[in-house]
Formats: C-alpha cells, sequence, structure tokens
C-alpha cells in the first residue's frame, strides 16, 4: 500500500462533486487501516484489476445520497430521484474510481475496474479483503463521503 | 430524425443522456449491461450508438467489437469514466468515433453526435 494512492481519489472527488452536484469537498482526514470495511450505511464497491489491483470501497449515508442523486437530478420529481439514488451515487463512485486510474494507469498501462456494487443497511454480512487501506474521509456542506482505498501493486 | 441506443449500466446516465439527445435523436432502445446491448443493436440497427465501458457481462470494449463486426458502418461513441490513454487509444483504433469522458458536460456529448452526421466538406 502507498500513501500516493490517496491523492488521485481526493482529486478526483473533488472534481466529480463540483462537476456534479457543485460540492466543494474537502479532505476531514486520512487514516490507516486494516481492510475496506465501510463505516456508514451506504456502500459502493469496486473492484481494481491490472497493475494495481484491490477495492476501492466508498460509503456514506442516506440523507447525503439522497442529496447528491437530487443535484445531479435538477427537474425530476422526489419519487423518481428516490428510486435513482443508488444508480447516481454508484455513477459518482465509477466516475471517481475512473479518473483517479487515469493517474494510478499512466501512460503505458491500463487499469480494468468492474462496475459498482452498492450495499445498504448497518452491517455488511460479506468479507472484504484484508489489504492495509488508507481510508478518506471528504466533508461538503450537504455530508461526507468515506473512501477507503485498498491497493497493491501486482507481483511480478 | 435518426435513431439512437443508449448503452449504459447506470440508469441515472441513461436518463440523462436521452434528456440531452431526445430532442433531436429518437432514442429507440436503451441496454443496461454488455450482453443486452448486442442483442438490442441487432434487432433495432440504430444510427448510432452511445456506449459505456465499465459494465456488467461484457464490457464496453468488447461490445465495440461485436456492434463493428456485425456492421463495420457502425456509428458509436463511447461515454465512459475510464478515460485512460490505452483505453481511449484502443476504443478509437478499433472503430469508436468518439470518446467522451466522464463527468461530461452536455454540450460535449451532443458536439459528438450532431459531428457523426455532419457532411463532410470537400
Ligand atoms: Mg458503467
Amino acid at each position: 500500500m502507498k500513501a500516493e494512492y490517496a491523492n488521485p481519489f481526493i482529486r478526483a472527488a473533488s472534481e466529480v462533486f463540483a462537476h456534479e452536484t457543485h460540492l466543494k469537498m474537502t479532505r476531514k482526514s486520512l487514516e490507516l487501516r486494516k481492510s475496506p470495511m465501510p463505516s456508514r450505511p451506504i456502500c459502493i464497491i469496486l473492484g481494481i484489476t491490472g497493475p494495481i489491483r484491490g477495492q476501492v470501497v466508498y460509503s456514506l449515508d442516506e440523507g447525503f445520497a439522497y442529496e447528491v442523486a437530487k443535484m445531479m437530478l435538477p427537474g425530476k420529481l422526489p419519487a423518481e430521484i428516490k428510486k435513482l439514488t443508488n444508480s447516481a451515487i454508484s455513477e459518482i463512485a465509477n466516475m471517481i474510481t475512473g479518473k483517479a486510474s487515469i493517474d494510478l494507469a499512466g501512460e503505458d498501462h491500463t487499469i480494468e475496474l468492474t462496475p459498482p456494487a452498492v450495499f445498504t443497511g448497518e452491517r455488511f454480512h460479506m468479507d472484504f479483503l484484508s489489504i492495509p487501506t488508507i481510508s478518506l474521509s471528504l466533508i461538503s456542506e450537504a455530508g461526507s463521503i468515506e473512501i477507503n482505498i485498498a491497493l497493491t501493486e501486482a507481483q511480478g | 430524425m435518426k435513431t439512437a441506443m443508449i448503452i449504459d449500466d447506470a440508469a441515472v446516465m441513461r436518463l440523462r443522456l436521452r434528456d440531452i439527445l431526445e430532442p433531436r435523436y429518437e432514442i429507440i432502445a436503451e441496454a443496461e449491461d454488455g450482453v443486452q446491448a448486442l442483442s438490442l443493436y441487432n434487432q433495432c440497427r440504430p444510427d448510432f450508438v452511445t456506449l459505456d465501458i465499465t459494465m456488467p457481462k461484457i464490457d464496453g470494449i468488447a461490445v465495440l467489437q461485436g456492434i463493428l463486426l456485425n456492421n463495420p458502418q457502425a456509428k458509436v461513441v463511447i461515454v465512459s469514466a475510464v478515460g485512460q490513454k490505452q483505453t481511449v487509444f484502443k476504443a478509437l483504433s478499433l472503430g469508436a468515433k468518439d470518446f467522451v469522458v466522464k463527468p461530461f458536460d452536455p454540450e460535449r456529448v451532443r458536439t459528438a453526435v450532431d459531428r457523426l452526421f455532419a457532411k463532410t466538406l470537400t
């Protein structure tokens, strides 16, 4: 695990949120953990393969998820926004990871992303990789998001 | 009116692309994974498609190859978050007409699509 994996995600998250929601995200904390296990009730998991591999786990609470979806869907009715909330936050996670992957891949490599998978509920009945993880917390005036980056360089 | 198919696993993106394109183009199909994309493409033969890359079952690069195998004249605009240099290069060299990186401005998508049907200057 390298600390420099954090910066591409911080940059990508600020740009994606600014573009999609007009929210200004600021880094509140950065800490090391033993796995990317999320600490908020909604989580979005993306797998990464290639020269750098592992998982990126985004987590946030329902209130912020709804706000993000609302800002991404101006002019839509509340019922429609509710129905599309999981899709909206998954796509935010996809765009952040996609943007960060441009920096991680560099000029000569390709990093593949899996489609985002969303899970909700206070308890996650699943195994997360035991990979040293950088846990970022980014805050805005409408809420905050945790980004757990569990990546390693592929061997060989 | 030219017809379009939108291929993206995110419902929010399909809705947004529909809102951007609909005044000028007729959206005749939407697909949310690569398998559905290939079978719907062959059924409805749209004038162009917007194609995501990161999707379940079959990814967009394989869908692009499948569509072009079936119709070498197919007009495909990639709309994807994976703007890595090698990925963009691969998609364009396989035959995609343009590569729009998410997040995008609506105008960028409109321009990419309008250009597909612009009369070439002689
Ligand atoms: Mg996708």
